[in-house]
């Protein structure tokens, strides 16, 4: 996000004021919520997958105690426990993957907001948009 | 977010000066006896002291990011050794020796395990002592990255104001050298 300078008349009488200033910083904020968001998301979903494909090699297999990475090591644990604990984790990545994109679409719908009233203000002489 | 005047806001938080924002680019430039080319000199230095710090607060951002799943993790693996406990079953774990290369231990029923504090130092603790430690180190770490990502959020604020506080002062230079270029030729063309 950048403001640039305008070369155009409204150089001159562009007056800002603190509730603009507040504004662009509210965007500026959100912005930066928005990206640490995405990456967020990404390494959730990631999880989310790991998890699955675990269920799914769990039900293939035919041990009856699995290797399940707890900390650092691999303990053996029986594959009725790990089953249990793979189901929780799954539960709880899905459930924060979805609070996550809950919260990215209200940042978008937020930045929409204050874009409205930035451009309304500063025209050409505001930019809001990724470089 | 939405105090009213800007002399209700914080003049510095934690070592980082705040940007006082400018209502008028002339009342400013005249009461600091500042001519605009010495404002942007001086702004810009501050944008680039104020990156200096913002790269060292994300330095210490990832050190707690990535400390947090390290202690959760040793909370996991305590929590197991409790649980198996009562039952007298030992607990078989691989674990890495070297990349590539796991080894099988044999965990007995214990009450003790040991923690590594740091600085080549490890601590044995009861299974409860080293939950209660391990818990209120997360909290504490957790808690200094709230008041970390605060202190970004701050600090970011403070370079938006002085980004657009630049722009505003160019603006208002050019806008100025304009109207100067401008003022002989209208004289001049009243004349004639």
């Amino acid at each position: 996000m950048q403001q640039q300078g305008s070369s155009s008349s409204s150089g001159s009488g562009m007056e800002v004021t603190w509730e603009d200033q507040q504004n662009i910083n509210t965007f500026s904020r959100l912005n930066n919520r928005f990206h640490d968001l995405d990456d967020e998301i990404k390494s959730a979903k990631e999880k989310c997958d790991n998890l699955e494909d675990a269920g799914n090699e769990l039900i293939l297999a035919d041990e009856e105690m699995i290797r399940f990475q707890i900390g650092e090591v691999f303990a053996h644990v029986p594959r009725d426990e790990v089953e249990t604990r793979i189901e929780e984790m799954k539960e709880a990545t899905c459930k924060s993957l979805e609070k996550l994109e809950e919260e990215k679409e209200s940042i978008v719908s937020q930045m929409a907001e204050l874009k409205k009233v930035l451009y309304a203000k500063f025209k050409d002489s505001i930019n809001l948009e990724e470089d | 977010m939405s105090s009213s005047s800007p002399s209700g806001d914080l003049t510095e938080r934690r070592g980082i000066p705040a940007a006082k924002f400018i209502q008028d680019v002339e009342t400013y430039l005249s009461q600091s006896g500042l001519d605009p080319n010495s404002a942007l000199s001086f702004h810009q230095e501050r944008l680039q002291q104020y990156k200096v710090v913002e790269m060292k607060l994300l330095a210490q951002q990832r050190e707690l990011q990535a400390k947090i799943p390290d202690i959760e993790k040793c909370l996991e693996v305590v929590a197991t050794l409790q649980a198996r406990k009562g039952t007298g079953e030992a607990l078989l774990a691989d674990f890495e020796v070297s990349e590539g290369i796991y080894s099988r231990a044999r965990i007995e029923d214990t009450d003790s395990v040991c923690l590594w504090l740091g600085a080549n130092v490890m601590l044995e603790y009861s299974c409860e002592e080293a939950t209660t430690l391990l818990k209120n180190n997360l909290e504490n770490a957790k808690a200094s990255l709230e008041v970390l990502v605060a202190d970004l959020q701050f600090l970011r604020d403070q370079v938006t104001v002085t980004q657009v506080t630049i722009a505003r002062v160019y603006n208002w230079d050019v806008h100025q050298r304009r109207v100067k270029q401008a003022t002989p030729t209208a004289i001049a063309a009243a004349d004639s």
